[in-house]
């Protein structure tokens, strides 16, 4: 059984460069690229307009870019290393809360994902160190949480949305998967010998998908730490994850500029679409809103970014 | 530009030394030592002279000497000088990269050094106490590029490439089959060049240039003649997909910030540069488009694709300091660069143009596919 998506809207030349993440909200999307600034667009217009600009976020360019679950909290990573927090206004402004301060190895940071409730900030790193910071302005945002590894680049991190897990993916394969409670290790899974660079929890928290230049989508069971199944069809490097608000789909971007949508219950790719010619660094479901049809986004190399609505019927 | 890859330890190891000396100098500066010193082994007064206790096949042991600041002269403290200059230029270019001939080094205080054997004898000696070759300093003799096609000199001529020739403006350049000129960072790719069935065909309107990663002076010279006295001669450059590559492409097309009191002519002009150079390849479209070729097997990876390398942790911070460049700035002339400088970081990748030997016809046909291209859309 297929499902079509449609292409609902496509912000041509959005950024001047590449897209490398897209993060979303309830009611917005935010975009940031090879440019200094984050943009904003709104996804409750029918056209999508920016917002919202700011301008001037990363010098060097931006290569990560999250929200909370709950939509309040952002977080942005840098080419020049640093760390920065917005939070949303209920104007819907966003501003600047401050940057993390890592005085150990500034520039370290790689990857990073927030918490449901935009407390908490997980952050990967060059040298394989998995690192969880708190949000609270007040107490100057301090690390809470430092998870070694074994010395391998983390290209990959994501936070439960129960708050009960870190997990993280590696240049060498592995997968690590930490308890946040009891501040372990819980399971560490080699399935694959090559750079995994997304990784994603389902939104009950049980499962984890895994991927990178395997070009194979590995699905985890948190708890057990087993691999229960293997989605298989891309033909490029699997750059994003990420699951719709139900857990019934996942969606995944690739290399060569595909992103398909697949059933997680049949195992199955239910549908595939070509974003360009240019790498799709990432993709992603915006949350369901009222009667609305599940919608996802895409940007990439070819500086756009397109919606796409499941068609009805 | 990637090293070979056993050469890199090694070129730390020989920055290391030379850091320890400059160091000791540093320490003893500190202490308010009644006296510096460096020690430098030296060849240069051995001769052939027969010695009945000498295995004549061996060369002669080096000597040692001590050079002391201040020393019993003013020679002694001159010589002091030079030393010290020496060792920091070439530290410079050890740590950078980039190649300086003798005469680059002579050039940059001849009222110090006097006269280019000076040089000469420091370096070599140098190169003698570290027990290494001078190519292992980054220091070469005069030009080191090398070129071919279908050009005419009044001077010489060559089959697979001779030396960068040294033009002065006496002398006659005939340039008139030519229609490109083609950089290529690798001799190893520009003899493969010149040895496919492809420059057979192409040979006869096409300069081929190396200059063997980063360039010398006289092969930028050699280019700039050519562009000042044919302007309509497009050029292009292939450089590997990392940051020494856009590095060495930058110091063609802009100048060498080390040595940029070489890029200025008496009206201000930069007199070396090459401000319409092309960007042949290697780029990341370039990258992705091979890779999608590869499709049919699920083993294939970036460990298995020939060419395909993890940047080093050298290669992420080079990278990030070239972001800083004005050149790659947000508005500034070169975004291509920015752009991939900061996917090599997204995908923690870089590539040798060696990556494109497995496609069918090889490197060449890939070159020679790329030059259509870019030929079509003017």
């Amino acid at each position: 059984m297929s499902k079509q998506y449609l292409t609902l809207h496509t912000l041509d030349n959005a950024h001047p460069s590449d897209i490398y993440s897209i993060a979303s909200t309830k009611t917005q999307l935010l975009s940031a690229s090879g440019s200094s600034s984050i943009l904003i667009h709104s996804t409750t217009e029918s056209d999508f307009s920016l917002v919202q600009t700011l301008a001037g976020a990363h010098k060097l360019g931006i290569h990560h870019l999250v929200t909370s679950k709950e939509g309040n909290r952002a977080a942005s990573a840098g080419f020049e290393g640093a760390l920065k927090i917005w939070s949303v206004g209920e104007d819907g402004m966003w501003k600047e809360d401050g940057e993390i301060s890592d005085g150990k190895k500034p520039g370290d940071a790689w990857a990073i994902a927030l918490s449901a409730n935009g407390e908490y900030l997980a952050s990967s790193s060059i040298s394989g160190c998995t690192n969880v910071w708190s949000l609270n302005v007040a107490e100057g945002m301090p690390k809470i949480k430092d998870y070694e590894t074994k010395g391998s680049f983390g290209l990959a991190v994501a936070l439960s949305p129960d708050g009960g897990y870190t997990a993280s993916g590696h240049e060498n394969g592995s997968v690590y998967i930490f308890n946040n409670d009891t501040g372990r290790l819980s399971h560490s899974v080699a399935g694959l010998v090559q750079p995994i660079r997304t990784v994603a929890f389902s939104p009950g928290s049980k499962l984890l998908a895994a991927a990178g230049d395997a070009r194979v989508i590995a699905l985890y069971d948190v708890k057990s730490g087993e691999q229960v199944a293997n989605l298989t069809g891309h033909g490029g490097w699997i750059l994003s994850l990420d699951w719709s608000d139900t857990g019934e789909y996942l969606l995944s971007g690739s290399h060569d500029s595909k992103a398909k949508v697949w059933r997680v219950e049949t195992r199955t790719c239910v549908a595939t679409h070509s974003h360009g010619d240019k790498p799709v660094w990432s993709a992603k479901w915006l949350p369901r809103v009222g009667a609305r049809s599940e919608m996802f986004a895409l940007a990439g190399g070819n500086n756009n970014i397109s919606f796409y609505r499941e068609a009805a019927g | 530009m990637l090293a070979v890859r056993t050469n890199v330890p090694f070129r730390d190891w020989v920055i290391a030394r030379i850091e320890e000396m400059l160091e000791r100098i540093v320490d003893g500066l500190l202490e308010e030592s009644d006296q510096l010193t460096v020690t430098l082994k030296s060849r240069s007064n051995a001769t052939r002279r027969t010695n009945p206790s000498q295995d004549l096949e061996r060369p002669p042991s080096p000597k040692s000497k001590d050079i002391t600041f201040p020393g019993g002269t003013v020679q002694e403290a001159w010589r002091f000088t030079v030393v010290v200059r020496v060792l920091e230029l070439v530290h410079g270019c050890l740590v950078d990269n980039t190649v300086m001939t003798k005469r680059d080094m002579y050039y940059r205080h001849p009222d110090l050094f006097v006269k280019q054997s000076v040089v000469d004898r420091y370096v070599d000696d140098l190169a003698c106490t570290l027990g290494v070759s001078r190519a292992s300093l980054n220091v070469t003799a005069a030009a080191k590029g090398l070129v071919a096609g279908n050009f005419r000199i009044q001077k010489s001529d060559g089959a697979l490439g001779i030396l960068v020739p040294s033009i002065s403006d006496d002398d006659i350049l005939d340039l008139s089959c030519v229609c490109r000129v083609v950089i290529i960072e690798k001799e190893a790719t520009f003899r493969t060049i010149l040895q496919s069935p492809h420059w057979k065909i192409r040979s006869s309107r096409c300069i081929l240039v190396t200059a063997k990663g980063y360039p010398d002076i006289a092969t930028r010279h050699f280019l700039r003649y050519i562009t000042d006295r044919s302007p309509q001669i497009p050029f292009f450059a292939l450089v590997d997909f990392d940051p020494d590559g856009i590095a060495i492409m930058s110091t063609y097309k802009y100048g060498s910030f080390r040595l940029a009191h070489e890029n200025v002519t008496a009206g201000g002009a930069p007199a070396l540069n090459l401000p319409e150079l092309n960007w042949l390849g290697v780029q990341s479209r370039q990258i992705v488009r091979s890779l999608v070729t590869k499709h049919d097997s699920y083993d294939s990876a970036i460990t298995d694709a020939q060419g395909l390398m993890r940047l080093t942790p050298r290669d992420r911070k080079k990278a990030r300091c070239m972001l800083e460049w004005d050149l790659c700035a947000e508005d500034g002339p070169e975004p291509a660069w920015r752009q991939s400088l900061q996917t090599m970081l997204m995908l923690n990748v870089k590539a040798e143009m060696q990556f494109f030997e497995q496609l069918p016809g090889g490197l060449s046909a890939w070159v020679e596919e790329e030059l259509s291209v870019k030929e079509r859309e003017k």
